[in-house]
């Protein structure tokens, strides 16, 4: 049975629009910096593109998920407690994505577009993939519906965990009461997600509850003494939009293309930065520079 | 019919809404004004460009725009502002330079970083033959 319930992001939309002005007018006062026009309208326009391709696509996604629910392993319904469950699996169906896009490339090709941005700001939330589908991003969330979960319930739960993920793109807040930032997703944490300092590389992957990353051991605190760098470990260097959105599965699209037979797959199902002649650097091989470093730091020039 | 009108109007209103926020952050005069103050901020840049490189040269651009850096492997890196913060890219052999007096304008292989022309002054021409002995 099709059900049609409201879509949260809609009626979230104008309070996104609000408080990215309260966030500029913040910004203004005490760092003009934290945002810069053709980045934010970069980012924006990464958002309404995004919101064109999810809606051209919803339909087959649905219809997968619709496809699937006949064979669910139990009748779970609608009960109050549902949409609790649904909420916090959907949020750990998340974290795999999540981590997932950040280890393969196939995937991180879509979902890099969300951290091409040097700014960390809420215009930042709002610049998401035109992409996802391609990158089959929806397989993560199928497994609720096999469980017994309703399509419709699976929807709205993410569209909640989206909707919460927006305001912690923020500098301006900096830390909540322990307990909070014990559990949840907070400012803090997602700074050090879209971090390129390489000792937050590939840390922080939830969504809403953060206490995935404690118990999968991916949790990195964020340390005051380190001034955070946002964006990618090759900043774009660009504010074209169509190349920003692309750029990475152009690269896959060249690698795939000039790299010896046995090598071609690992140009897609490896992690980000891969090569099969070890030219290039990945978040592990940075990571291990930079612990050396530490280690034995460089002597300075006489 | 009624679906896809409220579709439509939903992605003018956001588009409105876009244009409205940039046009408001342009107006703010955000962004700022950012230059390389000196030769620890181009370490420190380079660094974040790719971490570990200890350049043992740099020549800075007069106006803090940009700097060209080589490090003790004959690595070099050219570093230019993006909008409030700095990029950077390894040079290779597909790098192309120009010298005009104390500017030089480097092209890089990745023609979306675009080209940079930096004022150098009396280092230009040094800088442009390093330059030329990559693209050999």
């Amino acid at each position: 049975m099709i059900v049609k319930l409201p879509n949260p992001v809609d009626y979230a939309v104008p309070f996104f629009v609000l408080l990215i002005l309260v966030e500029m007018i913040w910004a203004r006062r005490n760092a003009p910096e934290k945002y810069e026009p053709r980045d934010t309208l970069t980012s924006l326009g990464f958002g309404l593109g995004s919101t064109i391709t999810g809606a051209l696509t919803a339909g087959l996604v649905a219809t997968l998920f619709y496809w699937a629910y006949p064979f669910r392993l139990f009748d779970i319904g609608w009960a109050w407690w549902a949409w609790i469950a649904c909420f916090i699996i959907d949020d750990l169906a998340y974290y795999v994505f999540h981590r997932s896009a950040h280890r393969v490339r196939w995937f991180w090709a879509s979902h890099v577009n969300h951290h091409s941005s040097q700014h960390y700001n809420l215009s930042t939330a709002l610049r998401q993939s035109w992409t996802g589908f391609i990158a089959f991003g929806f397989i993560f969330r199928l497994p609720l519906v096999f469980l017994g979960f309703h399509p419709a319930m699976v929807f709205f739960s993410g569209a909640i965990n989206l909707i919460y993920q927006f305001w912690i793109h923020t500098e301006a807040v900096k830390r909540f009461p322990a307990w909070f930032e014990y559990v949840m997703n907070t400012p803090s944490h997602h700074r050090v997600h879209h971090a390129t300092n390489p000792r937050y590389l590939d840390s922080n992957y939830a969504g809403t509850f953060i206490i995935w990353d404690r118990l999968f051991g991916t949790f990195v605190a964020e340390n005051d003494d380190e001034k955070i760098r946002y964006g990618i470990v090759k900043q774009l260097g660009t504010f074209n939009l169509l190349y920003s959105v692309f750029h990475e599965w152009i690269g896959i699209a060249k690698d795939v293309w000039s790299a010896p037979w046995r090598h071609k797959m690992g140009y897609i199902w490896r992690p980000p930065g891969w090569s099969h002649d070890g030219s290039r650097d990945t978040s592990d091989s940075i990571k291990a520079r930079w612990r050396a470093r530490q280690e034995n730091p460089p002597t300075p020039a006489e | 019919m009624e679906g896809a009108l409220g579709e439509i109007a939903k992605v003018a209103a956001s588009l409105a809404a876009i244009l409205f926020l940039a046009w408001v952050a342009r107006q703010m005069k955000l962004g700022g004004d950012i230059r390389i103050r000196d030769e620890v901020h181009a370490r420190q840049l380079a660094d974040e460009v790719l971490c570990g490189y200890e350049p043992v040269d740099i020549a800075l651009d007069k106006a803090g725009i940009g700097a060209l850096l080589r490090d003790a492997q004959g690595r070099q890196m050219v570093l230019r502002r993006h909008g409030a913060h700095f990029a950077g890219r390894i040079l290779d052999r597909s790098t192309e330079s120009r010298l005009d007096q104390n500017f030089l304008t480097i092209g890089t292989s990745d023609r979306q970083f675009g080209k940079v022309t930096l004022n150098l002054g009396d280092k230009a021409q040094i800088w442009a033959a390093g330059l030329r002995r990559i693209a050999a």
